[in-house]
């Protein structure tokens, strides 16, 4: 009996225990948030990545970013190719990247470069309308919630996790919350988080 | 009894008027594509106009509309009210420069120029965003201004307060603003310096706050009601908006804070530190404006907007007799205005109160008024290109100094107009 209770713990310690994990991201309505980025770290500490950083795509098409929010691993490249026949001047003044890029024409593309985690903003100095944002993470568990307001994660280790949920418009300190889970050995495992979200800011520009 | 039958006629001609606009709609709904240089943009306005009522203030009566009556029968007006030439595009990275022409059809001037600004927005480094512009423009005031060429956007005419801004409160300036993240929303200053305005206090200190669409250009001049004797010897019919006459810059203020909530509250300053004892040869003269006005939008979901704005202050116009400038005006209006869209409809209403105090030394009484009116829009967004936008304007207001033309001191009107505004 003895034998078996440690053979079970060593199981459940072990690497090889893990577990499908979804996060399903809801307003308090029970509506669903896209767009929110889950990140997991189990036991506390970052995932290795798994996959080398490779080049991401946001695109300026119809005087809108798209996507409106992207998760990149640590040393990710990012193009910004311009599909609008106006020029574009892509900024951010964030602390994990500051960059400024001038798209003269039609389909021209830079890259830049994202070797520290945060978020990135990005504005259009000419078209204030033009917001998006850049989840630069360090944890090979990140993912963005789909229309269902839903991330999903394969192979989650077992164990005690800790989860954070960034989405732009949250209503919470640095638009993130923390939560510590429990993450099962096996099987298909759905963690709800209820969140609240702030109006969406207007254009502020008169002229 | 009078005024119901003639309320009856306007309903009768109004749904005539609609009956043909729906007829002919989906034929304006892709109007010709004009092969017009980037970044420019041509918006033309047909309008069918009916009135009833006093003959309009821009035809030498006390009418508060752009457009009058015959003095009771109904009248009927159908032409292009408004031609705009907008030319809005980068100069460099960091600078952009706006340009508006318009042709109005009962100004003095053919086509004028109505806004000629270059804009600088540096790219933000910090989480404040500052920018200024420098040239001729609208201090920012109106809530309701939000279209090209500094049009109303879901009805045709603005508030007694922003016509007034139209018409008389054009500077040519600089202005500076910052913006910065706070509490979860955004807080702008914005300060202006600017000359050019002297006059600006004309209108409402001889005709009082007015409700319609047309705006001043740098050269236009705008007209007078019939003043009284004395002044008739002191100042022509007629008032330019956009002179300098006593090298003294005026200024103004703004303070908007958008909060985390969907509301954005504002306050703003003016005073153009005007000359009252300055004049011109031709009898145009300065006037000492200043006023407070305060804004507030609040979206209501996300489809109904309601703006609200107040404005008080005092303008004062010549020399002193008796302890008191020959014009010493106190001018108050407020209105509050619910826009509900639906598709591609969007309809408006909107209460505006106003009045005007004389207590100068050679303007009194009889020329103080007050007034509500109430205004109605439905806009149809046909296409991108084109919108049709029918308005239904009742306007009631109280002044002496109609007995100049014979008039009782009481008044009201019903403007319904319906714009076809083309964007080519």
């Amino acid at each position: 009996m003895r034998a078996l209770a440690f053979m079970l713990l060593a199981l459940a310690s072990s690497p090889a225990a893990a577990a499908d994990l979804v996060v399903q991201v809801r307003l308090a309505n029970g509506a669903a948030v896209p767009n929110a980025v889950v990140t997991l770290y189990p036991g506390g500490r970052p995932a290795a990545t798994g996959t080398a950083p490779r080049t991401f795509q946001i695109a300026q098409r119809d005087l809108q970013f798209s996507p409106f929010v992207l998760v990149v691993p640590v040393g990710s490249e990012v193009s910004f190719p311009n599909f609008d026949n106006v020029r574009h001047h892509v900024y951010s003044f964030s602390p994990a990247r500051r960059f400024e890029l001038r798209l003269y024409a039609r389909e021209q593309a830079r890259s830049v470069r994202f070797d520290r985690a945060g978020i990135v903003p990005l504005g259009c100095n000419i078209h204030d309308g033009m917001i998006a944002y850049i989840s630069v993470v360090d944890t090979g568990f990140a993912a963005k919630t789909d229309a269902a307001g839903r991330a999903s994660f394969a192979g989650v280790p077992a164990g005690p996790a800790v989860a954070r949920v960034w989405h732009p418009y949250l209503r919470a300190p640095a638009n993130q919350m923390q939560l510590r889970l429990a993450v099962a050995p096996t099987g298909r495992q759905t963690q709800n988080i209820a969140v609240a979200l702030r109006p969406p800011p207007r254009a502020g520009r008169t002229y | 009894m009078f005024a119901c039958r003639r309320r009856g006629r306007v309903a009768a001609a109004l749904v005539a008027a609609l009956a043909a606009l729906a007829w002919s709609a989906p034929a304006a709904a892709d109007p010709p594509r004009l092969d017009l240089p980037a970044n420019l943009t041509a918006v033309i306005d047909f309008r069918l106009v009916l009135t009833d009522g006093e003959r309009a203030w821009t035809d030498g009566g006390f009418g508060r509309s752009r457009f009058g009556g015959g003095g009771g029968d109904i009248d009927v007006d159908a032409a292009p009210a408004n031609v705009e030439l907008v030319w809005h595009g980068p100069i460099a990275w960091n600078f952009e420069g706006n340009v508006a022409l318009a042709a109005q059809d009962d100004q003095d001037q053919p086509v004028d120029l109505i806004e000629a600004f270059v804009a600088w927005r540096p790219v933000p480094r910090s989480a404040t965003r500052i920018s200024a512009r420098a040239g001729m423009f609208w201090p920012p005031v109106s809530l309701e201004h939000q279209g090209p060429a500094w049009t109303v956007t879901d009805m045709i005419t603005p508030s007694a307060i922003n016509s007034w801004i139209g018409e008389e409160v054009k500077v040519i300036g600089l202005e500076g603003s910052a913006a910065h993240p706070l509490a979860g929303g955004r807080i702008t200053a914005t300060l202006g310096l600017f000359g050019f305005n002297d006059s600006a206090g004309a209108l409402l200190g001889f005709r009082g706050w007015a409700l319609h669409d047309q705006k001043t250009g740098a050269f236009s001049r705008q007209p007078l009601p019939p003043l009284n004797a004395f002044m008739q010897g002191a100042q022509p019919p007629w008032t330019t908006p956009t002179l300098e006459l006593d090298d003294r810059p005026g200024y103004y203020g703004r303070l908007s804070w958008q909060l985390a909530a969907p509301v954005t509250l504002d306050a703003f300053y003016y005073a153009n530190r005007g000359d009252p004892e300055a004049v011109t040869p031709d009898l145009q003269w300065g006037w000492d404006t200043s006023f407070l006005n305060l804004g507030a939008r609040i979206d209501l979901g996300a489809r109904t907007v309601l703006l609200a704005q107040a404005l008080t202050g005092s303008t004062e116009m010549g020399y002193e007799e008796n302890g008191h400038d020959w014009v010493e005006t106190r001018f108050r209006a407020a209105y509050l205005r619910l826009t509900h869209r639906a598709g591609r409809l969007a309809l408006s209403g909107r209460f505006d109160l106003f009045d005007t105090r004389q207590t100068g030394s050679q303007l009194g009484p009889e020329d103080d008024e007050q007034g509500w009116a109430l205004t109605a829009a439905l806009d149809w967004r046909l296409s991108d290109r084109a919108e049709l936008i029918l308005e239904g304007l009742h306007v009631d207001s109280e002044r002496g100094a109609r007995a100049r033309l014979g008039l009782a001191p009481r008044q009201d009107q019903e403007i319904v107009q319906a714009a076809m505004r083309l964007t080519l």
